[in-house]
C-alpha cells in the first residue's frame, strides 16, 4: 500500500510529457549512476535446505561428521569446508551464523519464514526481504527494477517470492523463471538467453519507430483516462508502463547482457545457471540495484538440490563445486570495484539438515539448529559467531532466532529493524518481529 | 483469571440493531422493516437511502448515473468475470425496454459464465490465490465441490453448514475430481487452530487468529477466546509421523475441549458471543457450531457475508477489510450492514437476492468517472470504484476482446498444466487485498507490450478477429475503430480520440499502412488503464 506522499513522489517522476520524447528524454539521466551509493543486499538462495554440518559448520570426528575435511580460511580460526576454497580466501569477509534456531521443518513454510521473517499466518501478506530493501532503499526513478530475483524456485512457498503488502511496484523483477530446468535430458542450456528480461524485445515485426508511434497513442489514451479516473489503479499502471519502457529503450537493459563479460570471466563464475546468476547479480548492484536475489536450486535441473535426503555427499560436493566459484568470483568481483564495502551478501535456505546421518547417507529437514553466513558490507567479518554441540544437535551458545537474524541483516543494510510499515490487515508490522534484536558482535 | 473475559460488549451492541446507539442514524421514516428489505426493489431502496444520507452528511456530490456501455462492462465482469462480446453490447444498446437492465442481469445470473465465474470467487475465499503445488492439486477438488451449489443457488446457510460438519476423515484419499467440503479441512492442514482462523474470518467476519498466542491489544479477543471457539474443531488430528510410524488423520465428533496452544491447559469449547453451546446428544460438536453460526439471528452470520458480497460489487467493503468487524475497525453505513444482512436473512440467505439488489441500486450504477472533487473518498460512494481485475478476469477478458480460439479451459491452475490461460494468469496474480488499490507490475506491463498472446492478437498475420474487423468491406475506418473499442473496451470511440485516431489510420502511421495502424490501435486498447480496470 503506498501513502499518498509516495504517490505524490511518484507522479512527480512520472509526468507524462506532451509526446513521446517527453516520456523518454530524462531516461538518459535515470541510467546514470547515482552520486549518493546506497548499500545493497545479494541473497544467495539454497533452495532445499543446506546442509550446515557439510559447508560451515562441520564436526570432523564424530560419528555425525561425515567425511568432508575441514579446512582454514584467511581468518584464522574460522574453518569451513574443503569444498569452497574459494570462499576460505575471504574467511574475513565472512560472519558464520553457526546458532540459527528455527521452528519451521517444512519446504514451504520454512521458506516463507525465513524470506519474510515472519512464520505464515493468516492473510497477513508479509512482505519477503527483497520487498523490504527494495521498499526502503529502492529509488522510483531509476531505470532499473529496485528488486531482481535470479531463476526462483517458488512453488514451495509463492508468496515468499511476491512483494507482500507492499504491492507490485516492490515486486522483484523475475529473470531466469523457467532456468532451473535447464540441464535436463533435452533442455538447450543456453544460460546467456535465460537471464534476459521476458518480453523485454519488441515482437519481431514491429520496429522500434514503430513501436514509439504505438506508445505515443497510448501516452495520449492513459493520460486522458487518468484525468478522468484518477486513483492508486490507474496512476499504478501508468507507473509500471514508464518503468518497463524506461528498461527496454534506456542502456539499463544491457546489465542483462552477459555476453559483454569476458569469457574468462564468465568462466570464472562458472557456466551454469547459478554462476552466470552471480555474475547478472553483480552487474546489477554496479548498476544500483539495491536487492538482487540468485537461487541455487539443482544443478541438474531438479530444482531443490539442497533438499538431500539420500545420497547427501556427493550431492553437497557438488552443489558446493557450484556455489564456491561464483560466490568467489563475486566477491573478488565486487572487492575489486570497491563494492564489497557496500554490499551486504546472505547465504541461506529455508532451514538445516540433521545432523544425524540417515541410513540413505542422507539427512533429512533441520531447523533446530543450523547455519546461515553473512558477508561483505555492514558486517564483522572473520568469525563464526555461536556454536552448537558436538553432535550438532542443538545451539551450545548464542541462539539466534529468525527475528535476531533478519533485525541483523536489515540493520546490516542501513535499515532500522523496529520500523513499522503499514500492512494489508489495518495494522502495521515491524520489519523485524517483536522480540528481534540485530547480533551487536556482527553489526555492532 | 477474570482478565480474560473481555467479552466486547460494545461490538455486540453496535451490531445488534436493537440497540439504542443506533438509533440516532435512522431517519424518522426509515425504520425499515424486514419484509420490506426481503425484496429486491425494497432493499435496493434501502441501500440508496443510507449511502444518499451519508452523501448528504458529508456534503458530496454523487457522479451521475453511467451509460448503458459502462453499465454493460461492469455487470459483465462483476457476474460472468469477462467485458462482453462486441455482439453483447450491441445487442444491449439495441434493446430499448426500459427494464433492460434487470432484464440483462437476469440473463447473466442464469449463465454458465456466472456459475464458472462465483466458482472463482469460493475457491479464492476458500483457498486463496495460492500457487502452493499442494493447493493447485487439491484447486479443482474445491472447484468442483463450489461450482455445484453456485449452479443450484444453494442457500448460503446451507453451503456454510455443510462445509463445517463434512466428515472429514471419510475424505481420506480423494482424487482431484471428488466433490467434497472436506477439501477445505485438508488446505487448513487438519490443524484445529487453523481451521478456527480460517472459520471465524471467513463466515463471521472476525479476525480471530492474532489472540492465538496472546491477547491482542487492538481487538478485542482473548487467547482464552481463541481457544475456546478452536476447541469445536478440536476432535480433528492432522496425520503425523511420529518415530517412522505414520498414524493417519483422525475426526472425533464428541471431543468438545482442546489445550491451549502448547500447553496442558485444556478449555472447553464456547461461542463467540460467549453463550454456552446446548448441547445436545447424537449432535456432534462441529454441527453443535454449525447451528449456532447459521442461525438467522447470529450476529456475525449475515453481515459478515452481506459486506463480502459489498466488496464484490464495489471493490471495497462497508467494513473494510471484510473480514474485520470491531469497535476500532466501524463500518462506512453501519445501518446498511444491519439492513442489508436482515434482507439477506429474510430472503433465506439467497445469495443472488442480494446481487439482484445491490444491482439494482442507483449507487452501483453510478459511473466510476470522478465528476467532482468531493468524490475523492471511495467509501462514501458516491461513484463506483476502479477495481483492479482477478487473475481470471485478465484471461478471460482477454480472450473475449480478441476472440482466442485456443484452450479457454474453466479448471485454472491444473498442476503442471501449460496453457496460455495458466501463463497469463500466473503473470497477473496480485497480491493486494484491496482491488481499488491494485498496481501494475513491469512484468505485467511487458508482457501485454511484447508477450506472445497479445502481439499474436495484434499481428496481422496471426489474428483472425483483427483481419474479420480490417477487411470487412461493410465498415469504413470509423466503424472499424468503433468495432476495435466496442472489443476491448466495451465502448465506441470518443471524438477526442477520433480526432486523433482517424488521421493516424488514414495515413497509415509509421508503416503507411491503414490496416497496420488499425493493429496499433488494437495494440494500444489492450495495453491501457481502461482495459486492464473494472469501472
Amino acid at each position: 500500500m503506498l501513502s499518498r506522499r509516495d504517490w505524490m513522489r511518484l507522479s512527480a517522476v512520472g509526468v507524462v510529457g506532451t509526446c513521446l520524447s517527453g516520456w523518454f528524454e530524462r531516461l538518459a539521466n535515470a541510467a546514470a549512476p547515482h552520486p549518493a551509493r546506497k548499500r545493497a543486499c545479494i541473497l544467495l538462495w539454497m533452495n532445499g535446505g543446506p546442509s550446515q554440518m557439510d559447508t560451515f559448520d562441520l564436526k570432523p570426528g564424530h560419528a555425525n561428521g561425515g567425511p568432508f575435511k575441514e579446512i582454514a580460511t584467511r581468518s584464522p580460526g574460522l574453518k569451513i569446508s574443503e569444498h569452497l576454497p574459494n570462499l576460505a580466501k575471504f574467511g574475513d569477509k565472512l560472519a558464520v551464523v553457526r546458532s540459527m534456531t528455527t521452528k519451521e521443518a517444512d519446504h514451504g513454510r520454512g521458506a516463507f519464514l525465513m524470506r519474510t521473517g515472519y512464520a505464515p499466518t493468516g492473510p497477513i501478506q508479509y512482505p519477503p526481504l527483497g520487498a523490504i530493501v527494495s521498499h526502503e532503499l529502492g529509488r522510483s526513478d531509476s531505470a532499473l527494477p529496485s528488486s531482481v530475483s535470479i531463476a526462483p524456485y517458488r512453488f514451495f512457498s509463492p508468496a515468499a517470492y511476491g512483494p507482500g503488502f507492499l504491492g507490485p511496484r516492490h515486486a522483484p523483477l523475475v529473470v531466469g523463471d523457467a532456468a532451473q530446468f535447464i540441464g535436463q535430458p533435452g533442455m538447450n542450456a543456453d544460460y546467456t538467453q535465460a537471464l534476459k528480461v521476458q518480453d523485454i524485445d519488441l515482437p519481431a515485426d514491429i520496429d522500434k519507430e514503430h513501436a514509439d508511434f504505438r506508445l505515443d497513442l497510448l501516452v495520449e489514451m492513459e493520460r486522458e483516462f487518468i484525468t478522468r479516473y484518477p486513483g492508486t489503479a490507474s496512476m499504478s499502471h501508468k507507473t509500471a508502463y514508464e518503468r518497463a519502457v524506461r528498461l527496454m529503450k534506456t542502456d539499463a537493459r544491457k546489465a542483462f547482457n552477459l555476453e559483454e563479460e569476458k569469457d574468462s570471466v564468465r568462466d570464472a563464475y562458472g557456466r551454469n545457471l547459478f554462476g552466470q546468476g552471480c555474475l547478472l547479480a553483480r552487474r546489477l548492484v554496479e548498476r544500483g540495484v539495491p536487492f538482487v536475489e540468485v537461487s541455487l536450486g539443482g544443478i541438474n535441473g531438479n530444482g531443490f538440490g539442497w533438499d538431500t535426503h539420500t545420497n547427501n555427499f556427493d550431492q553437497v560436493k557438488a552443489l558446493s563445486g557450484v556455489l564456491d566459484p561464483a560466490w568467489g568470483s563475486l566477491m573478488t568481483d565486487l572487492k575489486d570495484r570497491g563494492l564489497l564495502d557496500s554490499t551486504l551478501i546472505v547465504w541461506m535456505g529455508e532451514f538445516g539438515r540433521t545432523p544425524k546421518i540417515n541410513p540413505g547417507r542422507g539427512r533429512d529437514h533441520w531447523p533446530n539448529s543450523w547455519t546461515t553466513v553473512l558477508a561483505g558490507g555492514g558486517i564483522k567479518g572473520g568469525q563464526a559467531y555461536g556454536s552448537t554441540s558436538d553432535d550438532g544437535m542443538s545451539v551450545r551458545d548464542k541462539p539466534v532466532t529468525v527475528p535476531d537474524f533478519m533485525a541483523t541483516v536489515v540493520k546490516a543494510l542501513g535499515i532500522d529493524p523496529d520500523k513499522q510499515l503499514n500492512s494489508n490487515v489495518g495494522r502495521p508490522i515491524r520489519i523485524a518481529d517483536k522480540g528481534g534484536k540485530a547480533i551487536e558482535e556482527v553489526v555492532g | 483469571m477474570t482478565f480474560w473475559i473481555r467479552w466486547p460488549l460494545t461490538m455486540l451492541c453496535s451490531i445488534v440493531s436493537v440497540c439504542s446507539a443506533a438509533a440516532p442514524h435512522v431517519p424518522a421514516s426509515g425504520a425499515v422493516r424486514a419484509e420490506h428489505l426481503a425484496d429486491v426493489v425494497g432493499l435496493a431502496r434501502a441501500i440508496d437511502r443510507r449511502i444518499g444520507a451519508g452523501l448528504k452528511d458529508r456534503g458530496v456530490t454523487p457522479a451521475p448515473r453511467a451509460d448503458d456501455y459502462e453499465f454493460a462492462r461492469r455487470v459483465y465482469l462483476d457476474l460472468t468475470g469477462r467485458i462482453p462480446k462486441t455482439s453483447e453490447v450491441r445487442a444491449f444498446l439495441d434493446d430499448r425496454s426500459p427494464d433492460k437492465r434487470s432484464r440483462l442481469v437476469e440473463r447473466l445470473l442464469r449463465s454458465p459464465n456466472y456459475v464458472t465465474h462465483f466458482t472463482y470467487q469460493w475457491r479464492s475465499l476458500l483457498v486463496g490465490n495460492s500457487t502452493n503445488q499442494q493447493v493447485q492439486f487439491l484447486n479443482p477438488q474445491i472447484e468442483n465441490w463450489a461450482r455445484s451449489r453456485v449452479r443450484d443457488n444453494v442457500p448460503y446457510d446451507r453451503i456454510v453448514r455443510e462445509l463445517l460438519t463434512v466428515p472429514v476423515v471419510a475424505g481420506r484419499g480423494m482424487t482431484p475430481t471428488s466433490n467434497s467440503a472436506a477439501v477445505f479441512y485438508q488446505i487448513n492442514e487438519l490443524k484445529p487452530d487453523m481451521l478456527a482462523a480460517a472459520t471465524s474470518r471467513l463466515f463471521l467476519g472476525v479476525k480471530l487468529e492474532c489472540a492465538q498466542c496472546h491477547d491482542h491489544p487492538f481487538a478485542n479477543w482473548t487467547r482464552k477466546q481463541f481457544w475456546e471457539y478452536t476447541a469445536f474443531f478440536g476432535g480433528i488430528k492432522p496425520q503425523s509421523v511420529v518415530a517412522g510410524v505414520f498414524s493417519p488423520a483422525t475426526d472425533n465428533p464428541n471431543v468438545r475441549e482442546i489445550a491451549i496452544g502448547d500447553t496442558n491447559k485444556k478449555v472447553q469449547a464456547k461461542f463467540l458471543d460467549g453463550s454456552e453451546p446446548n448441547w445436545k446428544p447424537d449432535v456432534s460438536t462441529r454441527e453443535t457450531l454449525a447451528e449456532w453460526m447459521t442461525r438467522p439471528d447470529n450476529p456475525f452470520f449475515a453481515r459478515a457475508v452481506a459486506n463480502r458480497m459489498w466488496e464484490h460489487f464495489f471493490g471495497v467493503g462497508l467494513v473494510d477489510p471484510v473480514d474485520d468487524f470491531r469497535d476500532e475497525n466501524p463500518a462506512s453505513h453501519p445501518e446498511l450492514v444491519d439492513e442489508l444482512a436482515k434482507g439477506f436473512v429474510a430472503s433465506n440467505f439467497d445469495l443472488k437476492f442480494l446481487i439482484r439488489a445491490i444491482i439494482a441500486t442507483e449507487t452501483y450504477q453510478r459511473t466510476s468517472q470522478m465528476t467532482h472533487p468531493t468524490q475523492e473518498d471511495l467509501r462514501s460512494f458516491a461513484r463506483m470504484p476502479l477495481k483492479g481485475l482477478t487473475p481470471e478476469q485478465v484471461f478471460d477478458s482477454l480472450a473475449t476482446a480478441v476472440g482466442y480460439r485456443g484452450d479457454t479451459g474453466d479448471l485454472t491452475r491444473r498442476f503442471g498444466v501449460q496453457s496460455a490461460r495458466n501463463e497469463i494468469q500466473s503473470r497477473f496474480t496480485n497480491p493486494v487485498d484491496r482491488r481499488t488499490e491494485v498496481q501494475t507490475s513491469i512484468l505485467q506491463a511487458l508482457s501485454l507490450m511484447n508477450g506472445k498472446f497479445v502481439a499474436d492478437a495484434t499481428s496481422l498475420d496471426r489474428s483472425e478477429t483483427l483481419l474479420a474487423v480490417i477487411d470487412s468491406p461493410f465498415m469504413n475506418t470509423k466503424d472499424k475503430l468503433d468495432t476495435l473499442y466496442l472489443a476491448a473496451l466495451s465502448r465506441p470511440m470518443r471524438e477526442s480520440e477520433a480526432s486523433r485516431l482517424l488521421p493516424y489510420v488514414t495515413t497509415g502511421g509509421p508503416s503507411r499502412d491503414s490496416r497496420k495502424a488499425l493493429a496499433d490501435v488494437f495494440w494500444v486498447l489492450l495495453n491501457s488503464s481502461e482495459f486492464i480496470l473494472n469501472h
